[in-house]
C-alpha cells in the first residue's frame, strides 16, 4: 500500500529515505573526513535523514563509539556546508557506532553482521544498510568476500535492502574493470551497486540535461548541421601532492579522462532519454559511448604531457619528476588531450576534443560547444574581422553557469561586429549554495535512485575507449614536457591546429 | 545606496539603474520580484527576513510601507540599494504617504523585473480581501501570515473564503517539517488508520491546517487537543497495532515514540521567518495541497477551481466602516 501522506503534488515534502544504517569502511581516510561525514551532517541539518538512521564506522583503530563520535564531530564541524546546530549533531551522535577491525578479520565481520541485525531493534533501522567502500582498490576483494561469507550483502537473506557504494578507480583497464564488476555484482545485485563519480552529482551536470531537454531553443541546433566541434576541459592548478603512489601507475587518462570526461561527453552527446530515470539515461549514455570512435591516426590525436617546473599563481612549483616518491624518468602523463568522434548521424564530422591536466593555470571544468560560422554574412569582411564562432559554454566548476557568446555591433557609425558574452550564473538566479555533490549522491544512494551513477556497462564501454590509447602510450615514447602554469604541451595546440581549430581559453 | 526624499516613481527607476551600473551587475539572473507590504514598526524585521530569503533566491526586493493615508499631501520617500545592507540583490524600500498609499501599484509596476514572477507578502495583519490591495492583484503568488493576526482562526477562515490559486500562508509553511515527519513515520506503518490527534495551542492556525491535511489525506476526522504550546506540540497516530507519537514541547527537539521501539530524538526547530519565506519562494505554482487543507477546515469545496486572477475591488479606508488592514498600516 502506498503512503497516503505522500502526494506527488505536495512538493514541499522532501524525499526522505527509509530507515537505514550507513556503514563506512575506511572511515579514518581523507575522503570520509572531508566529504562523507560533513555530507551526513548537512543532510541531517536539512531534515533529509530518516529517524532510524545510524552511522557506523569500520576501521583498524582501537576506538570506542565515543572516540569515533568526537572525531566525526570535528570533521563535520570543519567540512559542513550548512550552519552548525548542536542539536542536529546530538541526534547523529546518539546513532554513531564504531567497530574496530581489519578487513581480513573474520570475527570483526561476524560482529558487523550481528550488529546490523541488532541495530534494527535498538535504532529501528529496519535492517537496511548501505556500505560505503572508502578503501584502496586492492582491499576490495577481501572486503567483498567477507560480505559474501557473512551474507550481509544479500537482500533476501537479510530481508532488507543492502547497497554498496564504490569510489573510482573502477579498475585500471577493461580486463580489470570486468573482473572488479564481476566481483561486486556477484556479491551484490547489479541494481544495488552505486559507483560514485562525484562530477555527476554537480548541479550543473544535471542542469545540462535541463538546458538541453527542457528548452526549445537548444536541442534543434544540437547536431552536426550547426555545431562545429565540442571541447571538454577539466583543468586543475594543483600538482599530484602526496598521491604519487597512486598517480604513478595511473596517469591523467585513467584518473580523469576515463570517467569524468567521458561521462560529460556522453551527457553532451546523448539523445533525449525516454524519461528521466536511471535505466533510460543509462541506455542513451551507453549508445553514445558505444558509438565513440578513436581517430585512425591515434598517435597524432592522443597527446600526453607532463608538467615541468615553473611558476603558477605567483609561486614557484616543482616539476612532476621532482615530486615526492616519483621515479626519475617516469613516463606517467599529467596531461592528456584526445580527439574522439561519435559515429552517429547527429554527430557525423563533429570532433570532440577532451583535455585534462594538472598544474594548468587555473581550476576549471567546462563543456564548450563551438558553433559553425554563419553560412553567409551580409557585412563586408572588415566589418566582421573580430567576429568569432558562436559558443555555448557550460561551466561545471567553479562559478557554475552557462555563457553564450555571440556577435554584436560595436556602438558607433561604422558597422563593426564583435563577440560579446552573455552570462548566466547559476548561483545568482537560484540558491546561493547548491548542495555538495557528495550530499546529493549520498541521499540518492539511501533513496535507491541510481540515475546519477554510472553502471558497469558504462565503465566497461569507457575502458574500451581508453585502452587503445594506453596501449599506444605504453608501446614507447614519453610525454611531452610543459611548463607548470601554461595550458598544456605544444602538441595539444598542434593537434587542434591540424584541424584548423584552437582551444578555448577557459 | 541612494536615499531619495519626497521623490517620484521615475526618479526611483533612474536611481535603480544607476545603482545597478555602479554595482556592475547589469545582467543578473533575476528569478522573481518580491513585494513586501510592511507596517513601519516591522520594517527592520521584514528587511532581515527578506534579506535571508533573498540570499537563497536572488530577487528584486520591493518593500512598501504605507504611512498615514490621512496625510494631506501624497509623498514618496525611497531608499535604493544594490548589493548593500539588504543582501546581494536589488532592494528598494519605499514609504508612501497620503493618498499615494492607496495607489502604491503606480510606483511598483514599473519596478517589477521584466517577465519574472511577482510574489507579494503581507507582513503583519493579513488583508481581509486580497483584492482590496492592488499589490495583491498584480502578484502571481500571495503570501499572508494568519499567525500574525489578532484573531488567527478568524483570519484563516477569511483566507479560505478569499482563496484563489496562488495564495499561501506562512502558518501552512510552518507545518512542513511536521508533515515531513508524519509522512516518514507513515512509510513503515501497516494497517488501518484508527485515529489521529493533533495537539497544540488553541488559537494556532498551523495546528488547524496540519489537522486539516491529515484528515484530508487519511480520510478521517482528526481530533485536536489544546496544550500550552509553543505552536504545535504533538501528533499521535494509531495505525493497525502501532501507535506513533511525535511530541515537541520545547520548540526545538521532537521525541518520536513508537510501539515496540526505543524513543528517538529528532531536531524539529521552529523556523525563522527568513527560512519560511525562502521555502515559499522555492515553488511558484499554486499549492493545491494547502487548498485542500483549507477546504477541510472551512467546509468549502473546489477552492482550486477558482480563477487565479483577482479583479481589484476599490476600498477607501478613510470611508470604509471596516477598513482592510492591508491598506491601513501606520
Amino acid at each position: 500500500m502506498s503512503n497516503p501522506l505522500r502526494d506527488p503534488r505536495d512538493r514541499r515534502l522532501p524525499k526522505v529515505p527509509g530507515p537505514c544504517a550507513l556503514v563506512v569502511f575506511g572511515v579514518t581516510g581523507d575522503l570520509a573526513r572531508k566529504k562523507l561525514i560533513p555530507a551526513v551532517y548537512d543532510l541531517a541539518n536539512r531534515g533529509l535523514l530518516p529517524p532510524g538512521f545510524v552511522l557506523l564506522g569500520f576501521a583498524r583503530r582501537d576506538w570506542g563509539d565515543g572516540d569515533f563520535e568526537q572525531i566525526a564531530k570535528e570533521a563535520a564541524k570543519k567540512g559542513a556546508r550548512t550552519g552548525w546546530r548542536e542539536e542536529v549533531w546530538q541526534r547523529i551522535a546518539e546513532a554513531t557506532k564504531f567497530l574496530p577491525g581489519s578487513f581480513d578479520d573474520d570475527d570483526a565481520f561476524d560482529q558487523l553482521a550481528a550488529m546490523l541485525k541488532d541495530l534494527d531493534a535498538s535504532h529501528g533501522t529496519g535492517g537496511n544498510a548501505a556500505f560505503y567502500l572508502s578503501i584502496p582498490p586492492n582491499a576490495f576483494p577481501t572486503v567483498l568476500k567477507q560480505m559474501e561469507r557473512t551474507g550481509m550483502a544479500d537482500n533476501v537473506q537479510t530481508n532488507s535492502w543492502r547497497r554498496v557504494v564504490v569510489e573510482k578507480p573502477f579498475g585500471h583497464d577493461l580486463a580489470s574493470a570486468i573482473e572488479l564488476n564481476g566481483l561486486v555484482d556477484d556479491v551484490f545485485t547489479a541494481d544495488d551497486v552505486f559507483r560514485i563519480d562525484h562530477y555527476l552529482g554537480k548541479e550543473t551536470v544535471q542542469n545540462l540535461l535541463a538546458l538541453r531537454f527542457a528548452n526549445e531553443l537548444f536541442e534543434p541546433i544540437w547536431n552536426s548541421h550547426h555545431i562545429d566541434s565540442v571541447q571538454i576541459t577539466m583543468a586543475e592548478d594543483v600538482g599530484i601532492g602526496t598521491r604519487a603512489g597512486f598517480y604513478e601507475g595511473t596517469g591523467a587518462a585513467r584518473d580523469v579522462l576515463q570517467n569524468h570526461l567521458l561521462q560529460l561527453l556522453a551527457l553532451t552527446a546523448m539523445d533525449e532519454p525516454v524519461q528521466f530515470d536511471a535505466a533510460a539515461l543509462r541506455a542513451e549514455k551507453i549508445k553514445v559511448l558505444d558509438a565513440v570512435r578513436l581517430p585512425k591516426d591515434l598517435a597524432s590525436y592522443a597527446v600526453r604531457g607532463q608538467y615541468d617546473q615553473g611558476w603558477l599563481a605567483g609561486e614557484r612549483v616543482n616539476g612532476y619528476q621532482a615530486e615526492e616518491n616519483v621515479a626519475a624518468g617516469s613516463t606517467t602523463e599529467t596531461f592528456a588531450a584526445v580527439r574522439l568522434d561519435v559515429d552517429t548521424r547527429r554527430w557525423a564530422g563533429v570532433p570532440f576534443y577532451l583535455r585534462t591536466g594538472k598544474r594548468l593555470p587555473r581550476r576549471v571544468t567546462e563543456i564548450g560547444i563551438v558553433f559553425k560560422k554563419a553560412p553567409h554574412l551580409p557585412f563586408s569582411k572588415s566589418d566582421t574581422e573580430e567576429l568569432g564562432a558562436n559558443q555555448l559554454v557550460v561551466r561545471v566548476q567553479p562559478d557554475e553557469g552557462v555563457t553564450l557568446r555571440f556577435g554584436s555591433k560595436v556602438p558607433g557609425t561604422t558597422m563593426e561586429v564583435r563577440d560579446v558574452a552573455m552570462d548566466f550564473l547559476y548561483g545568482e538566479a537560484f540558491t546561493e549554495n547548491s548542495p555538495e555533490a557528495y550530499e546529493r549522491l549520498l541521499l540518492d544512494v539511501l533513496l535507491g535512485d541510481a540515475a546519477l551513477f554510472p553502471r558497469n556497462e558504462e565503465v566497461e564501454a569507457s575502458w574500451r575507449i581508453i585502452d587503445p590509447i594506453e596501449e599506444l602510450w605504453a608501446s614507447g615514447g614519453e610525454p611531452e614536457l610543459y611548463r607548470a602554469g601554461e595550458w598544456g604541451p605544444k602538441g595539444a595546440d598542434e593537434m587542434l591546429a591540424r584541424d584548423g581549430r584552437t582551444w578555448r581559453r577557459p | 545606496m541612494t536615499a531619495l526624499w519626497d521623490t517620484s516613481g521615475s526618479a526611483v527607476i533612474k536611481a535603480l539603474s544607476a545603482e545597478r551600473r555602479a554595482a556592475g551587475s547589469v545582467s543578473s539572473g533575476l528569478a522573481l520580484t518580491l513585494v513586501a507590504v510592511v507596517d513601519e514598526k516591522l520594517v527592520a524585521e521584514a528587511e532581515q527576513a527578506a534579506t535571508a530569503a533573498a540570499a537563497q533566491h536572488p530577487c528584486r526586493l520591493l518593500i512598501v510601507v504605507r504611512r498615514r493615508p490621512d496625510a494631506p499631501e501624497p509623498r514618496l520617500d525611497a531608499e535604493v540599494s544594490v548589493g548593500g545592507r539588504l543582501g546581494p540583490g536589488e532592494a528598494i524600500v519605499m514609504r508612501m504617504y497620503g493618498r499615494l498609499s492607496l495607489h502604491a501599484e503606480s510606483v511598483v509596476l514599473p519596478l517589477l523585473a521584466p517577465d519574472a514572477p511577482v510574489v507579494t507578502w503581507w507582513f503583519g495583519e493579513p488583508p481581509h480581501l486580497i483584492a482590496h490591495d492592488p499589490l495583491g492583484v498584480i502578484a502571481d503568488r500571495r503570501i499572508t501570515d494568519t499567525a500574525a493576526s489578532t484573531d488567527p482562526l478568524a483570519a484563516l477562515r477569511m483566507r479560505a473564503d478569499d482563496y484563489a490559486p496562488g495564495d499561501t500562508d506562512l502558518a501552512w509553511t510552518r507545518t512542513t517539517l511536521w508533515r515531513s515527519l508524519c509522512a516518514s513515520a507513515f512509510d513503515s506503518l501497516i494497517g488501518d488508520v484508527r485515529s489521529v490527534t493533533v495537539t497544540g495551542e488553541a488559537s494556532n492556525p498551523s495546528r488547524t491546517l496540519l489537522a486539516g491535511w491529515l484528515g484530508r489525506r487519511l480520510d478521517l476526522s482528526v481530533g485536536v487537543e489544546d496544550s500550552a504550546g509553543p505552536g504545535v506540540t504533538g501528533v499521535t497516530m494509531k495505525v493497525g497495532d502501532d501507535t506513533v507519537t511525535i511530541s515537541r514541547t520545547d520548540g526545538s527537539t521532537a521525541i518520536l515514540s513508537r510501539t515496540g521501539q526505543p524513543d528517538r530524538n529528532l531536531p524539529l526547530p521552529r523556523r525563522e521567518l527568513g527560512d519560511l519565506l525562502a521555502e515559499e519562494l522555492r515553488r511558484l505554482d499554486a499549492d493545491e495541497v494547502y487548498a485542500e487543507s483549507l477546504e477541510t477546515f472551512s467546509g468549502l469545496t473546489d477552492l482550486s477551481a477558482r480563477p487565479n486572477r483577482r479583479l481589484h475591488v476599490w476600498q477607501d479606508p478613510m470611508e470604509a466602516s471596516d477598513p482592510d488592514p492591508a491598506l491601513t498600516t501606520s
